[in-house]
């Protein structure tokens, strides 16, 4: 099979470009970017094939592309990948717009190609744990739901996650579609309601929001909180953390699913202090579910529509910071 | 390739559960209580063995789970009928039977793969690759921890069947010192003397390296029951790798407090990757493709003669070279 590359643009290219690698019958044709420097600097260090254009690598006809554009530029590449007749699997958030998701969602439809949304934690072995713990009804009703998806400020990895017009906002954009997600897979309901505070304390250099506090009501009356902040120190030993806390009437379940790591201390390295992960990568397992679908047509494990709700979640958390009062993201048109 | 599985204590349901996972030829079990042969058997829907060597007439390669003191004959046996064994650590009591056991599968031409697992646990496995490739310097000291509660009345308990503490449990240790750090040169052993007499025991041993690298391995039998812990620390003169057991596992659960203790401790690796099915499957894919095992039998003999090594020391209280 097939396989490009659109956009060097989020740093997750990188990883999947190893996790494209280790599938075996999968062929990595090369990566578009309208970004020369990016695009050389990239060809070289993977000795990959790099297209300047995106029409470019879509003359090739790879059978299905990953989209790892900034967030706001998501659309006009899934619409012409989608028109070449290639599958799509979208990063996270698919867009930063209910309007872009939707015009997303036509195109796809139109040319009968599928499109799966990057949720890796779903692929995570503890995430999948806790979901077949709170299905099985071991911990009773559920009460209370606790979420982290805390890190560090992206911009030092890429500085367009910090700028408003390609992110479609700050921490709120980039880290809270990651639980609302996992809320919505491990609880089997839908958001019924976002309340949400928004501020920037950490970085007065950045126009976006370094700080985001959610607290969402599932259906049903479930109470669940998101931190998205990029409240960790750039010195932190890791990028961050996603951690859940759930608390039901016969007992809890604590996950941290970065938990298995190393202490590592080098000299001269990235981090003087890391914490180096032992686990496998929840990204291979999303890939090979994305080509897995492709091979065999079926339905892709994570659905526009799971991109679509969680990116209404984002939305739904900016329109109550300015609003100051709860905001339903089933209504967000 | 069919598999059978003799000896149907902790580490034969262990090891039949991975296989079951990994969706392998598990097809027949033998223990020499045939109660248990039937419960087991049925449990896992096997076939149930009346004695070793129907079993063994009905596979290809046989995981021997049975106590250490009985390796040598169980080994023998298999290699005289043509069948591979897996054989559960540690290689045998004694560093001659366990040149016994090698040479019967050289001689019989069948392959024999000895389940050293910590080498199959993630987070040692990782540690060892930063170690080979440079990251940390030249490694300086490292500190190995494995401690547990006394195990079960039975043959465990008795060194003349089990081996004792540092050939049944230390062994692990040992064997990744000398995977990461390559053959001591020497072992230095005290025993806790204030559990002499109990079935408790407790050994901190100092290995030093030809190239003047450090060991403090420690191996307990004596701690409250319930508790396993391990722990890893490896120094070198450009950086530091540090893992413990007390770290949190990717999934807790808080239930309430009245659950009783587990029967024999097992270290839990995670949720993320089980090590026993690592470290079987590997052993199946190398017997498939005829590639070479990650442990040679060879260093399941080193491995021995260094627990050996710490016995005899901590016993003397002598230095005993093993270069």
């Amino acid at each position: 099979m097939r396989v490009g590359i659109m956009s060097f643009a989020h740093l997750h290219a990188e990883g999947y470009v190893q996790n494209l690698r280790r599938i075996p019958g999968v062929e990595l044709i090369g990566f578009s970017d309208t970004d020369a420097e990016r695009g050389r600097h990239f060809s070289k260090l993977y000795g990959l094939r790099w297209f300047w254009t995106h029409e470019d690598l879509l003359e090739e006809r790879p059978e299905a592309v990953i989209i790892t554009s900034e967030n706001a530029t998501r659309r006009p590449l899934v619409e012409m990948a989608a028109e070449s007749g290639a599958h799509v699997l979208s990063e996270k958030p698919i867009a930063t717009s209910v309007a872009d998701a939707i015009a997303m969602k036509r195109a796809v439809d139109r040319a009968g190609v599928l499109f799966m949304t990057a949720f890796p934690m779903r692929f995570s072995p503890a995430v999948r744990a806790l979901r077949e713990m709170v299905a099985s009804g071991e911990l009773g009703r559920v009460l209370a739901v606790v979420g982290v998806n805390h890190s560090e400020n992206p911009k030092h990895h890429r500085p367009w996650f910090a700028q408003k017009e390609l992110a479609g906002g700050g921490a709120v954009m980039d880290h809270s579609v990651h639980l609302a997600d996992l809320y919505r897979w491990i609880f089997e309901a839908e958001v019924d309601d976002v309340y949400a505070r928004i501020g920037n304390p950490f970085d007065p250099d950045v126009d976006v929001e370094t700080a985001g506090l959610l607290l969402l009501n599932m259906e049903g009356g479930l109470p669940a909180s998101i931190d998205a902040s990029w409240s960790r120190p750039s010195h932190y030993p890791r990028w961050g953390h996603l951690r859940m806390e759930v608390l039901g009437e016969k007992g809890a379940a604590v996950l941290d699913a970065f938990a298995g790591h190393l202490h590592l201390w080098r000299r001269g390295a990235g981090r003087d202090y890391e914490w180096l992960g032992y686990h496998p990568d929840p990204n291979q397992g999303m890939i090979d579910a994305f080509i897995a679908s492709v091979r065999d047509g079926g339905e892709p494990p994570v659905t526009w529509r799971d991109g679509f709700e969680a990116m209404r979640v984002a939305l739904a958390a900016y329109q109550s910071a300015a609003s100051g009062s709860g905001v339903r993201p089933t209504e967000l048109k | 390739m069919r598999i059978g599985i003799a000896g149907l204590g902790t580490m034969g349901r262990v090891h039949a559960a991975a296989y079951r996972r990994m969706g392998a030829r598990l097809v027949a079990a033998y223990d020499a209580d045939p109660a248990v042969t039937e419960r087991f058997a049925g449990e896992f829907e096997l076939e149930p063995a009346p004695d070793y060597e129907s079993l063994l007439r009905s596979v290809d390669v046989v995981d021997v789970c049975t106590p250490t003191f009985t390796h040598l004959e169980m080994a023998e046996t298999a290699f005289a009928l043509g069948v591979d064994v897996i054989l559960e650590k540690p290689l045998a009591l004694t560093a001659s039977e366990g040149r016994q056991i090698i040479s019967a599968a050289r001689e019989s031409g069948r392959r024999l793969f000895v389940a050293m697992v910590v080498r199959f646990f993630p987070q040692y496995r990782k540690a060892a690759e930063l170690v080979r490739a440079g990251e940390l310097g030249r490694v300086g000291v490292m500190r190995l921890k494995r401690v547990a509660f006394p195990p079960a009345a039975g043959w465990f308990r008795d060194p003349a069947r089990s081996g004792g503490m540092p050939v049944d449990l230390m062994i692990h240790d040992l064997d990744y010192a000398r995977w990461v750090l390559g053959q001591p040169a020497s072992v230095f052993a005290r025993r806790s003397p204030a559990l002499e007499g109990s079935a408790l025991e407790h050994v901190q041993a100092v290995l030093e390296f030809p190239n003047g690298a450090l060991a403090l391995v420690e191996g307990g039998w004596a701690y409250p029951p319930g508790y396993f812990r391990t722990s890893l620390d490896i120094a070198g003169d450009r950086g530091l790798v540090e893992w413990s057991s007390d770290q949190p596992p990717p999934l807790q659960t808080l239930f309430p407090k009245d659950a009783p203790p587990p029967a024999l401790g097992l270290p839990m690796a995670g949720l993320e990757e089980d090590p026993y099915e690592l470290e079987l499957r590997h052993a199946l894919e190398a017997l498939e493709s005829g590639a070479p095992f990650e442990v040679a039998p060879e260093d399941a003999l080193a491995a021995l003669e260094l627990a050996l090594a710490v016995r005899a020391s901590a016993d003397s209280g002598k230095v005993v070279e093993v270069a």
